[in-house]
């Protein structure tokens, strides 16, 4: 039993795949995200695809700070994807609210409404910076504590909140 | 019985074309990385997406059909494995060969197809039904001119066996020279089949999230992308038994070699098709197919009439 865990465990550090979230940045993260999936960085050394669809994604990069009218479709993105998932926040907004942190239409960081196991910040981050975070959680997976948050129990989850 | 057991389900049977199509779709996916200036994945990166797929959640929406959902890839894994056995590979007899098998491969090779539009369309979602239904509208364009010039090299061969072909263009050697302009519209209409990048129209994920299967997960999925790289091999070396009729050596290894090169070859013009084309619209797709493909097939099958004329009369 132990060895098929490892292989699995193996299979998901050398395949992860991304879906690529903005939930409401100024753009600049996107970019930075794309960029780091273009030839010049070369994301899919690691097997990282980018996929259009929630199902297909084990990794949820989100950007931005997470504005009241994105909160309950960004839960139920992160609520598509199948387990074992992760959620990496990148930029500084994504982190913590950034620069748009006491906006009257923005309710924070993304662990304010789903779990995150990796923050990246940067204004926009690096994509240096980004490969380097997404190392890092690959490499979390590898150890004895992954970065893995448990995803909150399904019926206390407010999807259906305005 | 053993011995064909042995031949179903390991080599040249199931095992061998899984491990042969994630090979392919490994090439595949490297020699686009490197026509892109990139690096690429790394040689196990389709085994460790297949085992990562196979460690995830299963999720059926409560809408969808679950019994198409569920028993669908299983269905396109298998049509796609039998067809191989029909197809003449290294030696000149393929493993099973009756008349008229080519049909049987044509049949067996559109059920995949079929099983992508119904797994999309009883998923109940709105983009996996657009994708659906692209992947019935698409499978209507490129299977006439794909069917139209391998049965054009049939003609030539005057079989209706794939098996019998081969032995007919061994006894008369370049004979197949004549059906190569039917090669590239075959590989164009496999790049339909395909859904590879002019014609990846069905599951367009700048339009449509991934097209009929953008509600497959998991394990589900990884038979989908196993049943797409099955495809794959079995396309590419229909092609290479059909069109490609040479090196049929006494030695067994050289032309299991040799079978290996022509399949390399055939993946190498479909990479670099899809890195140096952008997706077409599906109506430009379709008058395409019909309007240019179509005819230059039938202009092949004409040639190939011709040809057949001249060597009865000789
Ligand atoms: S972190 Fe900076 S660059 Fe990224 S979304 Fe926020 S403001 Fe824009």
């Amino acid at each position: 039993m132990a060895i098929i865990k490892k292989i699995i465990n193996w299979g998901r550090i050398k395949s992860p795949w991304v879906l690529h979230f903005n939930t409401g940045a100024c753009n600049a993260c996107d970019i930075e995200i794309i960029a780091s999936l273009t030839p010049r960085y070369d994301l899919e050394r690691f097997g990282v695809l980018l996929k259009g669809t929630p199902r297909h994604a084990d990794i949820l990069l989100c950007s931005g700070p997470v504005t009241k009218q994105v909160e309950c479709r960004l839960l139920r993105i992160y609520e598509q994807m199948a387990e074992p998932k992760f959620v990496i926040a990148v930029g500084s907004c994504a982190s913590s609210g950034g620069v748009f942190g006491c906006c009257y239409n923005v309710e924070g960081g993304i662990d304010t409404v789903i779990p995150v196991s990796i923050y990246i910040p940067g204004c926009p981050v690096n994509p240096q910076a980004l490969i380097d975070g997404l190392v890092k959680l690959l490499a979390s997976l590898e150890g004895p504590s992954p970065c893995m948050k448990d995803s909150k129990a399904r019926d206390d989850l407010p999807i259906g909140k305005p | 019985m053993l011995k064909e057991l042995f031949n179903i389900l390991v080599f040249p049977g199931l095992l061998f074309l899984f491990i042969f199509g994630m090979a392919i779709e490994f090439v595949d996916r490297k020699l686009c990385a490197r026509l892109q200036n990139r690096i690429g994945p790394p040689w196990y990166q389709p085994l460790a997406d297949f085992i990562k797929l196979l460690g995830k959640e299963d999720v059926v929406p409560q809408e969808s059909d679950v019994a198409v959902f569920k028993l669908g890839p299983v269905f396109a894994l298998a049509a796609a494995a039998t067809a191989f056995l029909y197809i003449p590979l290294w030696n000149k007899q393929a493993l099973f060969s009756f008349s008229g098998d080519i049909i049987v491969v044509f049949y067996l090779l559109t059920i995949p197809t079929l099983v992508f539009f119904l797994g999309g369309w009883y998923s109940r979602s709105v983009f996996s039904m657009i994708g659906a239904v692209r992947t019935l509208t698409q499978f209507f364009a490129y299977e006439v001119p794909l069917f139209m010039c391998i049965l054009s090299s049939s003609l030539l061969a005057n079989t209706w066996s794939l098996s019998e072909m081969t032995v007919f263009y061994l006894a008369h050697p370049w004979c197949w020279l004549f059906t190569l302009p039917g090669f590239f519209i075959a590989l164009i209409a496999l790049l339909g089949k395909l859904e590879k990048v002019p014609f990846d129209i069905p599951e367009a994920e700048t339009e449509i999230v991934a097209g009929a299967f953008t509600e497959y997960g998991g394990r589900f999925l990884a038979f989908l992308r196993t049943v797409l790289n099955m495809e794959m091999v079995v396309g590419s070396s229909l092609l290479a038994a059909v069109f490609l009729p040479f090196g049929f050596v006494h030695n067994a290894a050289l032309s299991f070699m040799i079978f290996i090169a022509k399949i390399l070859f055939i993946t190498a013009l479909i990479a670099v098709a899809h890195s140096v084309v952008a997706r077409l619209r599906l109506n430009q797709m379709v008058s395409l197919c019909w309007r240019v493909f179509a005819p230059l097939a039938f202009l092949q099958v004409l040639i190939s009439l011709v040809i057949k004329g001249f060597l009865v009369m000789r």
